[in-house]
Formats: C-alpha cells, sequence, structure tokens
C-alpha cells in the first residue's frame, strides 16, 4: 500500500463506483460470453458481487470491523 | 376455480402478513419517534430487511423486467445503480444518522431546518417530497392493479381489487408504525426470492435448459438486445452512464430512506449494510432472466403488456397455486414500500407543515394524533391521483429520482462545509428540479444524458458558487432553535 491510509480508502470506494458507471460504455459488448452471460451483464454482476468486498476493505482502513 | 385459488392465495398472503406484522408490534407503546423511525433502535439486520423492504418494490418485479422485454440492455442500470448508491451510503448515511440523532431529528426536511437554519429551505424540501411521493405510490398502485388482473384470470374488477387492498394498507399504517413496516418486510424478503428463485430459475431452465441457452436464443433472435445502442443514442451508453449516477447518487435520498437511516441503532448499523445490501442487488439478475425468457416465449407485447410479460408466462403455463404464490409476492412488493412512503409523507407534513410552519400539534400526543390522521389523508389523495392519472411504471420512477436527487448536494455540502448557505441549498434545488422537469417534458436529451443528470451538475455549481460566495462559518448554519425535538 504506497499511497496514505486515509486516502487509499476513497481509492477503494472509487474503483467499483467507476466500473458501475463510466466504465461501462468501454465494456459495452457481447463477447467474451462469462458462464453463459453476455459480456456487459457479467461485468456488472461481477461488481456487484465484489463490491462487498471493497467496502469491508475501506471499513478496515477506517478500523470499524 | 383458477381465479379463486390464485385470489385465495394473495388474500391469504397479504391478510396473513398484515396480522404477523401487527401481532409483532403490539405491546410497543406509542409514540412520534417510535411511530416514525422506530424510536432510533434497530440493529444491523432489522434495518437490513426493512430497507431491503422497501428498496426492492414492485418495479423490481415488473419495470426491470418490462425493460429487460422491450430494451435488453438500458435495464442493467437498475442492477448497477443501487451498488452504486451503497458504496456513498457508507460515506454519508453514518454522518447524516449521527447528526439526526445529537439533534433529534425526525424527518428529513428537519435536517434541512437544523444544518441550513431555514425554515423556508425545509419548507421547500416538504413540499418536494410530497410531490416526489406521489407518484411513487401510484406506481406502486398500477403494480397492484396488474398482479390481481392476472390472478382474476380476466374474471374479477383489478381497480377496485387494488383500492380495497390499498385501504387495508393504509389501516395498517395508521396502527403499526415504521416497526410495522419492518415485521411485514420479513414476509415480504422472504417471499420475493422464492418467487424469483421461480420466475428467473425454473423458467429458464423450463424452457431452455440454461440461462447460457437462453442467451444463445436471444442473440439469434435479437442480436443488439443484450448491449447499449451508439453513445448518444436514446438510452445508449452516455445515458446508462448518467442514469447510474443521477439514481445512484440520489439512491438514500427518498423521505423513507431518510426515516430508515433515523431508524438505526449507532452508524456501525448503517455501515454493516452499505456492506451486505449489494448482495441483495444480485436478485435482480434473476429478473432479467425472467425478462429475456418471457421476450422469446412470448414475443411482441408493447407498453404496459410488456411490464406483465413473465407473468403472462407463468399463467399460461403453470397452475393457479404458483400464480397466486408469485402475484401474492408482487402485490406485497407494493404494499410494503407504500406503507414507508405513506409513512414518511404523513411525519412530514405532521412535523414540517403542521408543528413548524403553522405552528400546531408539538406535544408527543397531538403530534401522533396528526401523523396518523395525515396517514389516512394522504393515503386516500394517492388513491384518487392514481384513479384519475396512470401511466406507465419506469418514467414514474425516474420523475421521482429527478426529483428527490437534488436534494444530494445539501447533504453533501452540509457534510464537507460549514460555508454553504441556505439560499444556495434553495437555489439549487429549484434550478435543478426546473432544468430536469424543462428537459424531459419537453424530451430533449444533450449528448443523451439523463435529464435529471443535467439539473445535478446545474444545482452543484450553484451550490458550488454559493459556497465560494459565502462568509466563512456563517452562525446560523447551526443554531436552530424550536425545529428541534427532544431525544427520548
Amino acid at each position: 500500500m504506497s499511497t496514505k491510509p486515509t486516502s487509499f480508502r476513497y481509492v477503494l470506494a472509487a474503483i467499483p463506483m467507476l466500473a458501475l458507471s463510466l466504465a461501462v460504455p468501454f465494456v459495452n459488448r457481447v463477447e467474451p460470453r462469462v458462464l453463459g452471460l453476455p459480456f456487459l451483464l457479467a461485468w456488472i454482476a461481477f461488481w456487484v458481487l465484489v463490491t462487498p468486498l471493497f467496502v469491508w476493505g475501506i471499513g478496515r482502513i477506517e478500523r470499524r470491523w | 376455480m383458477n381465479a379463486l385459488i390464485a385470489l385465495g392465495t394473495i388474500a391469504v398472503v397479504v391478510l396473513g402478513t398484515i396480522l404477523f406484522a401487527v401481532a409483532s408490534v403490539r405491546r410497543i407503546r406509542m409514540s412520534p419517534h417510535e411511530y416514525i423511525i422506530g424510536g432510533r433502535g434497530f440493529g444491523a439486520v432489522f434495518l437490513w430487511v426493512l430497507l431491503a423492504g422497501e428498496i426492492y418494490t414492485s418495479f423490481t418485479f415488473l419495470g426491470a423486467a418490462g425493460w429487460t422485454y422491450s430494451f435488453g440492455a438500458p435495464a442493467f442500470y437498475i442492477l448497477a445503480y443501487g451498488t452504486f448508491g451503497y458504496v456513498l451510503g457508507y460515506f454519508l448515511l453514518p454522518w447524516i444518522w449521527s447528526y439526526a440523532k445529537e439533534r433529534g431529528l425526525l424527518t428529513a426536511p428537519d435536517f434541512f431546518a437544523a444544518r441550513y437554519g431555514s425554515k423556508t429551505l425545509a419548507t421547500i424540501v416538504a413540499v418536494v417530497q410530497f410531490a416526489a411521493v406521489i407518484p411513487y405510490v401510484t406506481l406502486q398502485l398500477s403494480a397492484i392493479e396488474i398482479f390481481l388482473k392476472i390472478a382474476g384470470y380476466g374474471t374479477v374488477n383489478a381497480e377496485f381489487g387494488a383500492v380495497l387492498s390499498f385501504i387495508a394498507i393504509i389501516a395498517f399504517v395508521f396502527a403499526t408504525g415504521l416497526r410495522g413496516t419492518a415485521w411485514a418486510s420479513i414476509v415480504k424478503d422472504a417471499l420475493v426470492i422464492g418467487a424469483l428463485l421461480f420466475v428467473g430459475v425454473a423458467i429458464p431452465l423450463h424452457f431452455f435448459g440454461s440461462p447460457a441457452v437462453m442467451f444463445d436464443q436471444v442473440l439469434r433472435a435479437h442480436p443488439n438486445h443484450v448491449v447499449l445502442g451508439a453513445l448518444t443514442a436514446p438510452k445508449g451508453s452516455i445515458w446508462f452512464v448518467t442514469t447510474v449516477l443521477l439514481t445512484g447518487i440520489g439512491f438514500f435520498m427518498g423521505p423513507h430512506s431518510i426515516a430508515a437511516v433515523y431508524s438505526a441503532k449507532d452508524a456501525g448499523v448503517l455501515r454493516r449494510n452499505a456492506m451486505f445490501l449489494p448482495l441483495y442487488q444480485l436478485v435482480l439478475l434473476l429478473v432479467f432472466f425472467a425478462g429475456f425468457s418471457a421476450l422469446l416465449i412470448a414475443p411482441g407485447l408493447h407498453g404496459p403488456a410488456a411490464d406483465q410479460s413473465f407473468l403472462t408466462i407463468v399463467v399460461r403455463y403453470y397452475p393457479a397455486w404458483i400464480v397466486g404464490f408469485v402475484v401474492a409476492t408482487g402485490t406485497l412488493c407494493a404494499l410494503v414500500p407504500s406503507t414507508a412512503l405513506l409513512l414518511a409523507t404523513a411525519s412530514i407534513v405532521s412535523k414540517n407543515i403542521v408543528s413548524d410552519l403553522f405552528d400546531r400539534a408539538h406535544d408527543d400526543r397531538a403530534r401522533l394524533l396528526v401523523t396518523r390522521v395525515m396517514v389516512v389523508a394522504i393515503g386516500l389523495l394517492a388513491l384518487g391521483l392514481w384513479i384519475a392519472y396512470k401511466t406507465t411504471l419506469v418514467s414514474l420512477l425516474l420523475l421521482y429520482y429527478n426529483g428527490v436527487t437534488q436534494f444530494t448536494p445539501a447533504f453533501v455540502f452540509g457534510a464537507l462545509s460549514r460555508r454553504t448557505p441556505a439560499w444556495g441549498i434553495i437555489a439549487g434545488i429549484v434550478a435543478g428540479i426546473a432544468v430536469a422537469l424543462a428537459l424531459a417534458l419537453t424530451n430533449t436529451a444533450p449528448f443523451g444524458c439523463n435529464p435529471g443528470f443535467v439539473g445535478l451538475i446545474a444545482n452543484v455549481a450553484i451550490v458550488g458558487v454559493a459556497t465560494l460566495l459565502s462568509k466563512a462559518n456563517e452562525p446560523a448554519a447551526i443554531a436552530t432553535g424550536s425545529t428541534l425535538d427532544p431525544v427520548p
């Protein structure tokens, strides 16, 4: 972790938020299919699935849990 | 016979849920704090159930599946924006909660009164929230009518049924308050998962063998249905991004969501919920599966018929008790969020309009009574407007977000700066809503942007400039006085 912890938690927050908004035009495609899902849908579902891990990480940095 | 079984199932589920919730709260001593925000005592699991109960409405069932059927990929925004909202909520909600707890705030406009020291601002917020909630409630009523029409197999007057069930729900809110909504949400959330596993897993398996095969067929029949259109096209990529930003930023800004935030026992409860709620979002994948399945099995439907497409399949291919179970779940998805909306709006009218503006009903007994009377009045008003004015589902929801999202800058600037003046917030909200509605009503979309998002940009710009112009640490921003309630 090269950045200092206080600002690193904002990086952790920004990653899923950007993945689910600004990144979408760049992943707007059918191939490659993931588990049968078109890539766009698989991308969004993946980020929804892993967002709790990012939020958990933010909480750890803030020593909330 | 089919109608009897299906409608009977619905009646049993809805009445059973109401009785369960009434029984669960019967020993609670009522006060305005208890009635409106559950005495600020909800733990992590109970709040999770309540939030899931009020966030995932009948729109989840009908609107998302309908959009998947009609437009395809643009519907995916519904999966994305909630998750965006939860990450933002991790930072914003604990701050709002602490601020409200310290000052004994009861409603969303109370925050504006306390933070910006302006009764005018609080009144504007109260009026906008009132105006935004009514279409949200009519949306739920339209959904109930659709559900009952389907469950009645064309033999009953569905509008009458919707009115009847809504009157039952008004009586329910009158009796129980926010804690009753949370108990009813337990039943609702459990049924939702069951029903979605059926329509989102069993139907694709039954007709196609697997979701992958289903997508193969969707791609063959409608090659462009699972990706977004050109960058600036209607419902294209830019529309998608700006809609996720708009609705994600406004995710917790509904008056009922703020009431749920206030009801938390401590700030940690809200952080845990921000972490775990995205997982509940994943049930929306099943709704998309149901919508795509319907597109293949029953093609050629338009408008409201597309919203009901997957229910049409359930009716056509499955026995009446399954229809009853799925439709009863949908009905609860309309009724349970309506209870939270009615309660929040009624409390805003009683606290911010009757007490703060007209200086009446200050003691606990009077305020509780006025809030309950308002539950009935606003419920009946929504019912009347619904009978007079109905339109398709998702467009109404975007109207709601165009309105309430404009409050977010007040919370963000309120948390980050002590300089932002009340007039800046007022100007921002008014300009934001004016721009959003002007663009929406004239059907203009600059660069394909969502109109509400353009409004939000205007709003933030005005609030930012106002913050720079104002002198530091205006004391009025903190002084609050009479608008406060004692902490129980």
